[in-house]
């Protein structure tokens, strides 16, 4: 064939490097209301749950009975079940209609129910809800700190850089799995000296990230992963049981914590029981709830190509943080994996909840350029930060970030640096150099720093946790090095742990440890003049409003 | 060829070939020393500002004396900054008043393990994870959760996983 030479522009574009599949229910490639979801349904006897969306009780896996047996409100279940799917869908979009009414209903929904009721919803229709079913008033987000040669003098700077820029949350992990109680340390400390209230974690395996807590080296968890079928839960090396014994062992020890999930990972790992991604995505968020766990970080996350692939799939993922907040559940809402080579479509992906405002639009944002982002990449990162600013400052919407100017970030940058290396010093770990500290104040990315003997750094971890270091021992190497206020800050990181304040739903601080969460800044939208709104948020609508590069018509030369 | 057309490629190729799918397997990446007084509401949140003098250290001390100065005189240890059954249970009917039962149930599982070692709460919950212990394992952890822990609500939990792990085939040897 003769080429047409549009076309041929056309393929060269960066669009046509992303994968596109059509659907295939048997395989999982379809995103809701596949042609094998089960028709919702429930029978209770006697208190017991004997059917669930058409199987059943003595069909049931575990996430079946799981759901069943604490994930429902049976009380109203029957006559939920029996409301038509559409007039829900318009209560959740109607602004007359309050978050409690609608919680009422969806607590006593199956999975199945929850799925069909999203599967009415156009994509404006769920912006408008999720504006309304965000948990917390206030939107905020959530970033990575990491870099791809675990350096902790850049996760300090870096950690310091981004707490300045806004995030409440941020999340590292490691490169080479042994550096993870550094990699815990550094952000930590970096956090703290960036803006204290920030909290903390490092997402490693289940087991090893619980004792970076125990030891007071993260403040929260959330890569505690679920999944829709049994045989992927079972895979993931899990149960129902387990991760709900998981939950629990955090609020033993006073620490945060929120589940993932996330459309496209039952594809990814083969078991998909012809199920669409939706409908097994419900099934992970009833789990949590079921779980008593105040928050899940879903949406496509890691596996965001998978959704991303087929018809009506990023707005199917819109549909999950929806249906997670819909289940008054904390939204961490995703947009943290690299998955389009478009920019436009990157855009996209962050559109709806961006527009909705959700707990962590982002979970999260890459404070580094992607090339450091040892979570394989994100949809934003370090470079796109101008136009984040520019984005929220054309819109009037808090993005969860605002501009920070140069001088201030190297202020910070220099000083979360020297605050580690005092750290490292005062626990016997291997020496961070005046010229790292340097390095890591000025720098883009791990090329621009000195090289470290990661064998010994390596070796220097182990030894930590054989020591049985803890929070306790950095608050004082902090201080004996006249870090005190990072000292305090620390501290008071870990005197939040016996208050336990920050394990309610959607909890953040700011800057003097006041926590806000659901309880205390519970979301009161209801339609115009109602609800968060960023000009009635002065200090941060002004910092957004000044965008350093903005000219100043005060300072025009005429 | 981007990550899909590879995943796909690899559906096709089991569908067509051998039952591999079942070798497939992938990592994801990724009893309360009770004070008498009225439940907590929502008004009472948060503790830290609103009721700092109804929390307390596992040793008793106040939050308002986990201070620099006590941390640096090792007045303040590392086992002072937890939390006790008693602030978790404040916290749930925190989270009860504002609608979320479930959080509640969750804390006061919690509430009951706050006493059971770090190293030894990791083995319950590894022990917990599929294909990994007999049903008499995990009803001994039952028991020991009951009798030295006195963590009903946990023995409870482990329990009904250890029958329902047998009948849907996750004890040990069932893999």
């Amino acid at each position: 064939m003769k080429r047409q030479k549009r076309f041929e522009e056309l393929e060269k574009r960066p669009i046509h490097l992303d994968g596109f599949v059509k659907e295939w229910p048997e395989e999982g490639f379809v995103a809701m209301m596949g042609p094998n979801d089960p028709k919702p349904s429930i029978k209770i006897e006697n208190g017991k749950v004997t059917e669930m969306d058409s199987k059943p009780a003595a069909d049931f896996d575990l996430i079946d009975l799981y759901i069943a047996k604490y994930g429902i409100k049976l009380e109203n279940a029957e006559k939920v079940m029996a409301m038509d799917s559409t007039k829900i869908a318009n209560m959740l979009c109607d602004p007359n209609v309050s978050r409690k009414d609608i919680i009422d209903i969806t607590t006593a929904m199956t999975p199945a129910k929850a799925e069909e009721v999203i599967s009415k919803l156009n994509f404006a229709e769920m912006i408008m809800a999720t504006q309304k079913m965000r948990p917390r008033r206030t939107p905020a987000t959530q970033c990575h700190v990491t870099n791809i040669r675990d350096n902790p003098v850049q996760i300090a700077a870096d950690a310091a850089d981004a707490a300045l820029r806004g995030f409440p949350e941020q999340e590292t992990t490691t490169a080479v799995a042994r550096y993870a109680p550094l990699n815990a340390i550094s952000i930590m400390v970096g956090a703290q000296t960036g803006r204290p209230g920030v909290i903390t974690q490092c997402s490693v395996e289940e087991a090893e990230e619980l004792s970076l807590g125990m030891r007071g080296f993260t403040g929260y968890a959330e890569t505690i992963s679920v999944y829709g079928t049994d045989k992927v839960f079972t895979d993931g090396d899990d149960t129902p049981w387990s991760k709900g014994f998981l939950a629990s062992c955090y609020a033993s020890r006073g620490l945060k914590m929120r589940f993932t999930s996330g459309s496209g990972s039952e594809v990814m790992m083969g078991y998909t029981e012809g199920k669409s991604m939706l409908y097994l995505e419900s099934r992970c968020i009833f789990i949590t709830k079921a779980s008593g766990v105040q928050g899940l970080q879903n949406g496509g996350v890691s596996c965001i190509g998978i959704p991303g692939s087929v018809p009506s799939g990023i707005r199917s993922v819109l549909g999950e943080n929806l249906l997670c907040m819909m289940l008054d559940l904390e939204c961490a809402s995703a947009n943290d994996q690299a998955f389009s080579h478009s920019d436009m479509r990157r855009t996209e992906r962050l559109l709806g909840q961006f527009i909705a405002g959700t707990d962590y639009i982002s979970s999260g944002y890459s404070s580094t350029p992607n090339y450091d982002n040892t979570f394989a990449g994100s949809n934003t990162d370090g470079l796109d930060y101008d136009d984040y600013y520019v984005m929220e400052r054309d819109l009037a919407i808090n993005g969860g970030i605002h501009p920070v100017d140069e001088q201030t970030i190297i202020k910070a940058r220099n000083k979360a640096a020297r605050a580690l290396q005092a750290v490292f010093e005062d626990l016997g770990l291997p020496k961070i150099t005046d010229e790292e500290v340097e390095a890591a104040t000025y720098a883009n990315t791990s090329k621009d720093m000195p090289e470290r003997n990661m064998v010994e750094d390596m070796k220097a971890a182990q030894d930590l946790m054989d020591r049985g270091i803890t929070g306790v021992d950095i608050v004082k190497a902090l201080f004996n090095h006249g870090f005190k206020d990072v000292a305090q800050a620390v501290l008071d990181l870990q005197k939040q742990k016996v208050c336990g304040d920050f394990l309610q739903t959607s909890a953040i601080f700011d800057s003097k440890w006041h926590v806000i969460s659901a309880v205390n800044d519970a979301n009161d939208y209801q339609g115009p003049g109602t609800g968060y709104r960023l000009e009635e948020d002065t200090e941060e609508w002004e910092r957004i409003k000044n965008l350093p590069f903005a000219i100043d018509p005060q300072n025009m030369q005429l | 060829m981007s990550e899909i057309d590879d995943l796909v490629a690899k559906i096709v190729q089991q569908i067509g070939g051998t039952e591999a799918a079942d070798q497939t397997t992938a990592t994801p990446t990724s009893t309360a020393t009770q004070t008498q007084h009225a439940a907590l509401s929502k008004q009472d949140y948060p503790l830290y500002s609103k009721h700092p003098e109804l929390v307390h250290s596992p040793s008793g001390k106040a939050l308002n004396d986990i201070t620099l100065d006590n941390v640096l005189n090792d007045d303040i240890k590392a086992n002072d900054l937890r939390i006790t059954p008693d602030t978790l249970r404040m916290q749930g009917e925190v989270a009860n008043d504002a609608g979320r039962d479930a959080v509640q149930r969750n804390f006061q599982r919690a509430s009951e393990l706050t006493s059971i070692p770090d190293d030894r709460l990791l083995e319950m919950y590894n022990a917990l994870r599929p294909y990994r212990s007999t049903k008499a394992e995990l009803l001994a952890i039952s028991a020991e959760l009951k009798d030295k822990y006195h963590a009903p609500v946990n023995a409870g939990w482990f329990a009904e996983a250890a029958d329902y792990y047998e009948s849907r085939k996750k004890l040990k040897g069932d893999n």
